[in-house]
């Protein structure tokens, strides 16, 4: 019994245990000289982990009672969490390093906020979503500040901090009310009660819970620490919070709206449709007036969640599919923008006004070919891989019948297009300023490269993750 | 050959420009001629199936669950663009190789040039939407790479810059508009949309479809008002814009409007949009070209203005007009490309293409001048070249129309538009070829290579053939008119003649051509005129947009985002409550359940020193030991509304944890000034209060409902009412939850407690040996110490308390199992004393006694608690399993013995280890190492004689000192 259940959760014990072993072994010996070898090391178990995971055999296997569900879903999204993590942490090293940045317990804080979003998509219980949600949270707050001398930092971690405090408060609440009402914390058990009309109690539970989980996954009007924290983090920091827990919190969302409301679609359905369209349009609007690169990625990936909501706002399987390749489309085209930002320096100090692109493409053509892939690809211009992720969900929501809805969506990206549009209108025809570093850091050009590579050749056939997220939406939605 | 291999070839081929660069550039034009060959070959291999009528077709699969696939047809409209991309394709590439400097990397250009017309191949080719604005897009990209060729141009800039906003959002906005139009028709295959023109045009989203396309349209075809971009696009090479800006991708748009005209074309939307679009683009388009200096420029505004005529045409809805449209397509390619081809020789020979420095060059260029001449008067409308007979085609088209309910507007306009087309024609020929020869071109100009002139020498050819003999062109341009209108209308009747006989066509022919000329008369004065008069200039307007969007985007979310922590904390707030409000509205509520309890005095009495107090704190707020005391004062209530109704162990444990969050605050209080520093206006306060009243209303309300109202059906205390007696040996409920049905969440607990006070222990250390200690030490409380440090009253009150209260906390342990109490209260009652010993008698003294470091009792407390879990392991139950018994132990009464005391005892040690650690922690922050420790905890001890050194005087004395 309990033997079958902890080898269900064999991927989390490992990666728990290998962080407190990391954690205590590198405290009694090298500590932030260790750092290096961390890094690298969390970087190939957490690649380990993913292969493990994407190795498994189809089938949904439950854990304690219901409380922790491995299913086609959740080992989709866990794929996803371990990798772009993996990436980020690889990106991280070099800058990290050159900045006197690199501290031990990054990589380690990296890995248990890793264990938490892991949790967090395999959840089956009210608690075990909380406390998934809290590990990656508390994890997340102390990297936000790990630049510990910069005023900024400490403010963003700060700020991060108590409004995600805030945030599970609001998501405790529901669930309080959840569990009173449905006599229940098992998303099995909830799903019971909550069907047809739902009483108010879980009417309002279900409303707390969606608000805290807008928090995580930074759609408006939850949205407002997501530019302050994305400003003050380091930059790779910024990158880490840009892809996994995004992925995390959104395939929570979906896990929690289908497996323990999914009989109440129409309740939810508006909610998270309002969510969407804020969001779409928050972050559109908000960036255009942006010179920072990283609070425009901030607001950029507002919008980008949108879009995600509106996938999930469909209620449909569809639309969870849809939700899910577009996830992996905004995380691989996420790292790939990352690894160039953290590569845009001058004298080693890292340039965020984007003008300092001006007239990029004459110094590195490669590289500016590449951004410009990139930069379309978020636009959602086609034929880029980016444009099939929007093509996904505005299906969806056109045929769950929120025809407004993908009407909105697609004015939101005509609009958010601009601003893309003006990086790439930078590099190729800005004025000339001074030039940024010539840093050819392997790692970075790598990513940058490899992620426009998938932009441009994954529109033959998405590299197939097509037919396994949809098998994974099928998993959730029945 | 197969639809995909023609469609594919320019991709494929595309590789090998780039491969060819070092072999020289003969050998990279040559390949992409060829590769170009290949696929008009193929195309032209499908002429006979198209001319019998057939539609060729060629499907594949892609992503069918999106409904994206590979399907290509080929019809007569398709035929006829694919022909004219792939046919003026070769012609460019054969000047491009002549016209491209030594310096340019040809391998670029013609990778970006085949990319760029496979795009275009693959747009008029498909008949799935979705891959057709795949192909769109793919031309903006494409395009954008070629416009910035030349990298060096700097004008070229701010031009890429409009080309690439305006195409790029237009874009964006067709797509949107034939996802819905897809949506609606079921289907994204061309084929089936274009037969639900019922079904669209009676569609709610019909307009909205409508707008999107046409905005895409638009933009990509330079219709008013975004006509800007194109003129200003023309940094880039000459053979681009020959191929771009006139021939082909311009004509994108254009082609969307012929392919969607069956569905959307016909109603009054459409009607007014396009055709008024298309009139007014082309006077201000011909009307802009006459004043124009830069060759180019000309040909730009002349292209607007052209393709404002074919988008009238368009416009007007009738088969008459699509046809006259189709045929005017055809001959704008033609001329205009040979008009671009010359200009673009004349810059290469002469080194500049400003008219005002030209001039005789008729004498010097003398193929040129032929060629250039034809191209122009044929775009003038002269007879026997083409652009007269579909001009005239156009006029009696205009004749016919009525629009805003006025018959003359479209005819008189159009005329206009004639007339300045005709004008600038002129000036075009004039201008550049006619006058006397000057001496001062930046460059000798001379005829250059056959390989400059050849290509629009073809194309002039086709000028006169068409011209001569339009019925040629007829049955041509009759079948992609054909494919054009669908079963929407039948082919016009109406021949292609010369001579139409007196028609008001022909008169308003003659006024333009001989009204053009005459402007080309008195073009001196009328630039003066021009030039005096103020214009809008795009420019300025377009940056002026650009900057009111970016000022706009600002002004909406910098009021927002500005990093002030309350507005983000408010926004929140009122989102949740908005939330809130959105469920309450929809939520089904049930009848209340419950009857209102009788108000006592008593509760009336609690309830309102509570919310007295809260609204004293509020208001009092900034005055920190009066909040404190307020918070007190709500805590002692909330307890004592516990013990109201019938909650003692909850009572118990909250008038505990009161107490010690007091205690902390009141350390915490030491280190901050006595009052709260003012720093929100008025506004912000009176915002804030709405939020929170309405906050405070939003939750009382939600309380009361839940009060009156059942959760669900039986609440589960009955299963702790049935089995806290029977399975944990406890009539406490509450302390047999605790410590036995949940103990397990309670190791959990205990374990989080101790690593807490473990945390704000070495928190503390590093602290106190970082630069902070510093800053704490020199910190000038805004108050004056105590007179008295240890007040001898309370030393003794507090000695003399001590094992009263630690016999209490024994008690307390003791009953926890039946009655209230238990280890959690009697490790909190204990801590509480033990506090105070510190308090009262001084850091130094009370230390010195305690003989048991926290983290040791903490780490026994913990073990305790486990070790009594495992002990159920040893008779084969599972972790924490629990266990009782009744013993009796002469002479006392029968008393239970339980492994959940022993457990207790565990929960108990580690509440005073942690709360202790964590205090004192606290504490030794305002500790200072300059403090002598007072060896007498009183300083004024009646059995002693000597004073006690008072441990503040030394700082009192500093103190006074420097004041």
């Amino acid at each position: 019994m309990i033997g079958s259940d902890l080898s269900i959760i064999l991927p989390e014990i490992v990666l728990s245990l290998y962080a407190m072993a990391a954690l205590i072994g590198i405290v009694y010996t090298g500590k932030d000289a260790m750092a290096s070898l961390a890094t690298w090391a969390t970087t190939a178990v957490l690649v380990a982990m993913a292969v493990f995971i994407a190795l498994q055999p189809a089938g949904t296997d439950v854990a304690f009672g219901g409380m922790f569900i491995d299913d086609g879903f959740a080992r989709f999204a866990k794929v996803m969490i371990l990798l772009a993590s993996a990436a980020v942490l690889a990106m991280s090293h070099d800058y990290m390093l050159r900045r006197d940045l690199l501290r031990f317990e990054y990589p380690i804080l990296v890995t248990l906020a890793v264990v938490g979003m892991m949790l967090m998509v395999s959840a089956g219980d009210l608690m075990a979503l909380y406390v998934g949600l809290e590990l990656q949270s508390l994890s997340l707050y102390v990297v936000a500040s790990l630049r510990r001398d910069s005023v900024k930092s400490t403010e963003a971690g700060l700020k991060y901090f108590v409004l995600g405090a805030l945030s599970s408060g609001l998501l405790l609440y529901g669930a309080s009310l959840t569990y009173g009402y449905a006599g229940t914390t098992l998303f099995s058990g909830i799903i019971e009660s909550a069907q047809g009309d739902l009483s108010l109690g879980l009417l309002f539970g279900l409303v707390f819970i969606s608000a805290g989980l807008a928090f995580k996954v930074s759609a408006a009007p939850f949205h407002m620490w997501t530019p302050d924290v994305y400003e003050g983090s380091p930059a790779p920091v910024t990158a880490f919070f840009a892809t996994a827990p995004k992925v995390a919190a959104m395939a929570l969302f979906a896990r929690v709206v289908h497996d323990a409301f999914g009989g109440a679609v129409g309740d939810w359905q508006q909610v998270i449709a309002a969510l969407s369209v804020v969001s779409m349009f928050v972050g559109a609007i908000a960036a255009i007036g942006q010179t920072n690169i990283k609070r425009l990625m901030a607001y950029s990936s507002i919008a980008h969640m949108g879009f995600a909501l509106m996938g999930l706002a469909a209620g449909t399987q569809l639309g969870v599919q849809a939700m899910l390749i577009y996830m992996a489309i905004y995380v691989t085209m996420n790292i790939a923008a990352f690894a160039f930002i953290l590569g845009m320096t001058r004298d080693d100090a890292l340039v965020t006004d984007i003008s300092a692109l001006n007239m990029y493409s004459k110094r590195e053509p490669l590289k500016a070919v590449a951004l410009l892939v990139i930069m379309f690809s978020l636009a959602g211009v086609p034929p880029l891989v980016g444009f099939i992720g929007k093509l996904y969900v505005l299906q969806a929501a056109y045929d769950a019948g929120l025809a407004w809805l993908a009407v909105a969506g697609v004015i939101a990206s005509v609009i958010g297009a601009f601003y893309y549009l003006r990086i790439v209108y930078y590099m190729y025809f800005g004025e000339e300023v001074d030039e940024l570093d010539n840093t050819s850091s392997p790692v970075l050009s790598g990513f940058l490269l490899a992620g426009a590579a998938a932009m441009v050749f994954g529109i033959v056939n998405l590299f197939g993750i097509e037919g396994i997220a949809q098998a994974a939406a099928a998993t959730l939605v029945n | 050959m197969s639809l995909f291999l023609i469609v594919a070839v320019p991709f494929l081929g595309a590789l090998l420009p780039g491969l060819m660069n070092s072999a020289g550039r003969k050998a990279c034009a040559g390949v992409t001629f060829m590769v170009t060959l290949v696929a008009f070959v193929g195309l032209l291999s499908q002429l006979p199936a198209v001319l019998a009528g057939e539609v060729v077709q060629a499907r594949v699969e892609w992503l069918p669950a999106l409904g994206l696939n590979v399907n290509l047809h080929l019809d007569g409209l398709a035929f006829f663009f694919a022909a004219l991309i792939l046919g003026i394709g070769l012609l460019i590439i054969a000047y491009a190789r002549s016209y491209l400097a030594r310096g340019d990397n040809m391998g670029e250009f013609f990778t970006y040039l085949l990319l760029f017309q496979g795009a275009m191949v693959g747009i008029v080719l498909s008949d799935n939407i979705l891959l057709l604005l795949i192909f769109w897009e793919m031309t903006s990209l494409a395009s954008f790479l070629l416009i910035g060729y030349w990298k060096h141009v700097v004008e070229g800039r701010q031009g890429a810059r409009m080309a690439l906003t305006v195409t790029g959002m237009g874009g964006l906005a067709l797509i949107g508009g034939l996802l819905i139009l897809g949506q609606i028709a079921g289907s994204y295959d061309l084929s089936v949309i274009l037969e639900n023109r019922e079904a669209i045009q009676a569609s709610p989203l019909y307009v909205p479809a409508l707008l999107l396309i046409l905005l895409g349209c638009f933009t990509k075809s330079a219709q008013f008002p975004f006509h800007f971009w194109l003129p200003r696009a023309m940094a880039a090479p000459t053979p681009v814009s020959a191929y771009l800006h006139s021939a082909t991708m311009v004509k994108a748009g254009i082609f969307m409007m012929a392919r969607l005209w069956p569905v959307l074309s016909g109603t009054t939307e459409w009607f007014v949009i396009v055709t008024t679009a298309g009139l007014l683009t082309m006077v201000i388009g011909a009307l802009i070209a006459l004043f124009k200096h830069d060759l180019k420029a000309l040909l730009a505004y002349s292209t607007v203005s052209h393709l404002g005529l074919i988008t009238m045409l368009l416009g007007t809805g009738t088969a008459f007009g699509a046809m006259a449209a189709m045929f005017h397509i055809l001959n704008h390619a033609t001329f205009k490309a040979a008009l671009f081809m010359s200009a673009g020789i004349v810059d290469h020979e002469a080194k500049t293409r400003d008219i005002r420095l030209l001039g005789g060059l008729r004498k010097l260029m003398p193929i040129t001048f032929v060629i250039a001449t034809i191209a122009a008067l044929s775009m003038a409308g002269i007879p026997f070249l083409n652009g007269f007979l579909s001009k005239e085609q156009m006029l009696e088209e205009a004749n016919r129309t009525v629009l805003f309910g006025a018959p003359w507007l479209v005819p008189v306009l159009a005329t206009v538009g004639s007339l300045f087309s005709a004008a600038y024609c002129f000036r075009f020929i004039g201008h550049t070829f006619f006058g006397p020869v000057r001496d001062d071109y930046p460059a000798k100009p001379h005829d250059p290579g056959a390989g400059l002139w050849l290509p629009p020498a073809i194309l002039v050819v086709l000028v006169i053939v068409i011209g001569v003999a339009p019925f040629l062109a007829e049955p041509f341009v009759k079948l992609v008119t054909a494919d054009v209108l669908g079963a929407a209308a039948e082919v016009p009747k109406a021949y292609f003649k010369i001579w139409h006989g007196l028609v008001p066509a022909l008169f308003m022919s003659i006024i333009a051509v001989v009204g053009g000329f005459l402007m080309y008369l008195v073009f001196a004065p009328l630039l003066r005129a021009w030039d005096a008069t103020p214009r809008p200039d795009a420019k300025p307007m377009f940056d002026g947009v650009i900057a009111g969007a970016v000022a706009l985007a600002r002004g909406l979310i910098a009021p927002i985002h500005d990093g002030a922590f309350t507005r983000y904390a408010a926004v929140m707030v009122l989102a949740v409550l908005g939330a809130g409000y959105y469920a309450f509205g929809t939520g089904v509520v049930g009848a209340t359940a419950r009857e209102m309890q009788p108000m006592t005095p008593i509760a009336v009495g609690g309830w309102a020193m509570v919310i007295a107090a809260t609204a004293v704190l509020v208001v009092m707020h900034r005055y920190r030991l009066f909040a404190l005391v307020m918070i007190g004062i709500v805590g002692l209530m909330v307890s004592a509304g516990f013990v109201f109704f019938s909650a003692p162990d909850l009572a118990m444990t909250q008038f505990t944890v009161e107490v010690v969050t007091i205690i902390l605050l009141l350390l915490a209080l030491n280190f901050l000034p006595k009052r709260t520093p003012d720093e929100s206006g008025a506004l912000r306060r009176i915002r804030d209060a709405g939020i929170g009243i309405i906050g405070g209303i939003a939750a009382t309300a939600l309380s009361f409902h839940y009060l009156m109202r059942d959760a669900i059906e039986g609440p589960i205390s009955a299963f702790h009412v049935a089995n806290s007696y029977k399975g944990g040996g406890g009539t406490n409920m509450v302390n047999v939850i605790l410590v036995d049905f949940r103990g397990f969440d309670t190791y959990g607990e205990i374990i989080v407690l101790g690593i807490a006070a473990l945390l704000i222990y070495a928190l503390t250390e590093t602290l106190l040996s970082g630069p902070v200690r510093a800053r704490l030490l020199n910190r000038k409380p805004d108050q004056a110490f105590a007179g008295d440090a240890h007040p001898m009253m309370m030393v003794v009150l507090t000695r003399v308390i001590m094992p009263i209260v630690l016999m209490v906390g024994f008690y307390i342990f003791l009953r926890g199992h039946n009655e209230p109490g238990g280890g959690f209260i009697a490790g909190l009652i204990v801590s509480i004393a033990v506090v105070m010993q510190y308090m009262a008698s001084g850091f130094g003294w009370t230390s010195a006694r305690l003989r048991y470091p926290y983290h040791g009792v903490i780490g026994a407390g913990v073990l305790v608690a486990g070790l009594t879990g495992i002990g159920s392991w040893f008779v084969g139950k599972p972790f924490l399993t629990s266990d009782f018994t009744y013993v009796r132990i002469p002479p006392f009464q029968e008393f239970e013995l339980a492994t959940a005391a022993l457990f207790d005892v565990g929960v108990f040690l580690a509440v005073v280890g942690a709360v202790m650690l964590s205090l004192e922690s606290f504490s030794r922050l305002a500790r200072r190492v300059d403090m002598v420790e007072s060896e007498h905890p009183m300083e004024i001890n009646p059995a002693r004689d000597d004073p006690a050194e008072d441990p503040l005087n030394e700082l009192r004395k500093a103190r006074t000192e420097t004041a």
